[in-house]
């Protein structure tokens, strides 16, 4: 096979999802962010959102943490280095791809 | 890769979405001009002249910053916590460049040259870039103030000398400094507040005027 089509076959599926990599590129660039701000970014509703994060939570990419502002609960999403690592490499892979 | 690109700087661009990172600027900048001019005019052993001040100025902008950010950014768009190395690299840029710009000037005024026109037009194009690259890449009209940085740096550049010298009177700081130098620094820092002022203002209203909390339940 094709070395570009070998790197295109060989894609993070859970990355790879559109709605899923918006998710992992803006959480890359941050230490964490709370849903609120996931969803303004993403423009994804409430149901889209938590569905894409359960399953980065699932592959072990993303932490979700639930905690109080005040008095308004707040749920808190970081990127765990297995994130963080998957994204560097299908980056790089994308990358080769195109 | 270009849309990657753009998903990772915009957490970056978030943190003047509400115009406050304009805005604090503007109130440090507008600050430090309010304290420098009474460093300027005040003796040089005055309260004015010491460290407190500053640093109560400095904790009151950062404490205020943040409340603002709690009370009104977070619940309408939502928390952003940044990476600590986000912030390293701009610091040593802006440390180095501001000692080797210093260092230049200083060995100029030794050598008795006037460096108040070049010194205005290098602040006020390193400002500019500084401004188009941290601020205007994210908001198109934003770059309306990078050009008013620049036409703000030419201007005060270019007035003439008695105006700039006025401007510090014959306060201590002539001894030390050429008086064009330090007129010019405070009629260019007031210039760069206001415009970071109203900038950041016309951010804000714009913010609270398109979002708004959404109803809490459940997430």
């Amino acid at each position: 096979m094709n070395s570009q089509i070998q790197a295109i076959a060989d894609l993070d599926r859970v990355i790879h999802e559109p709605g899923r990599l918006m998710i992992v590129a803006l959480l890359f660039a941050v230490d964490q962010a709370d849903f609120l701000y996931l969803q303004h970014e993403t423009g994804m509703n409430k149901g889209t959102l938590s569905s894409h994060i359960s399953r980065l939570e699932k592959a072990e990419y993303v932490t979700v943490v639930k905690t109080y502002r005040g008095k308004v609960p707040q749920t808190l999403l970081s990127l765990t280095q297995a994130g963080r690592t998957s994204f560097e490499q299908y980056r790089k892979k994308l990358k080769k791809a195109l | 890769m270009d849309d990657v690109q753009a998903l990772l700087n915009r957490p970056k661009f978030y943190y003047n979405i509400d115009g406050v990172g304009e805005l604090a600027v503007g109130v440090m900048g507008m600050g430090y001009l309010l304290l420098f001019w009474l460093q300027v005019h005040s003796p040089l052993h005055s309260f004015w002249n010491k460290l407190y001040p500053l640093v109560i100025y400095v904790a009151g902008l950062h404490y205020g910053t943040k409340a603002v950010k709690q009370r009104i950014t977070y619940p309408r768009t939502g928390f952003v916590s940044y990476k600590k190395s986000m912030a390293f690299w701009p610091a040593v840029f802006s440390i180095t460049v501001a000692s080797v710009t210093a260092f230049g000037f200083l060995t100029l005024l030794r050598h008795g040259v006037d460096s108040t026109t070049p010194a205005c037009l290098i602040g006020g194009l390193f400002f500019a870039v500084c401004y188009g690259y941290g601020m205007a890449r994210a908001v198109s009209w934003k770059w309306l103030v990078a050009w008013g940085i620049v036409l703000a740096a030419v201007v005060v550049a270019f007035l003439p000398g008695r105006i700039l010298v006025s401007l510090t009177g014959d306060s201590w700081t002539a001894r030390y400094f050429d008086a064009k130098l330090v007129g010019a620094f405070l009629l260019y820092w007031m210039a760069l507040s206001m415009l970071l002022l109203i900038s950041g203002g016309i951010s804000f209203f714009l913010y609270l005027r398109h979002t708004q909390a959404p109803a809490q339940d459940g997430e």
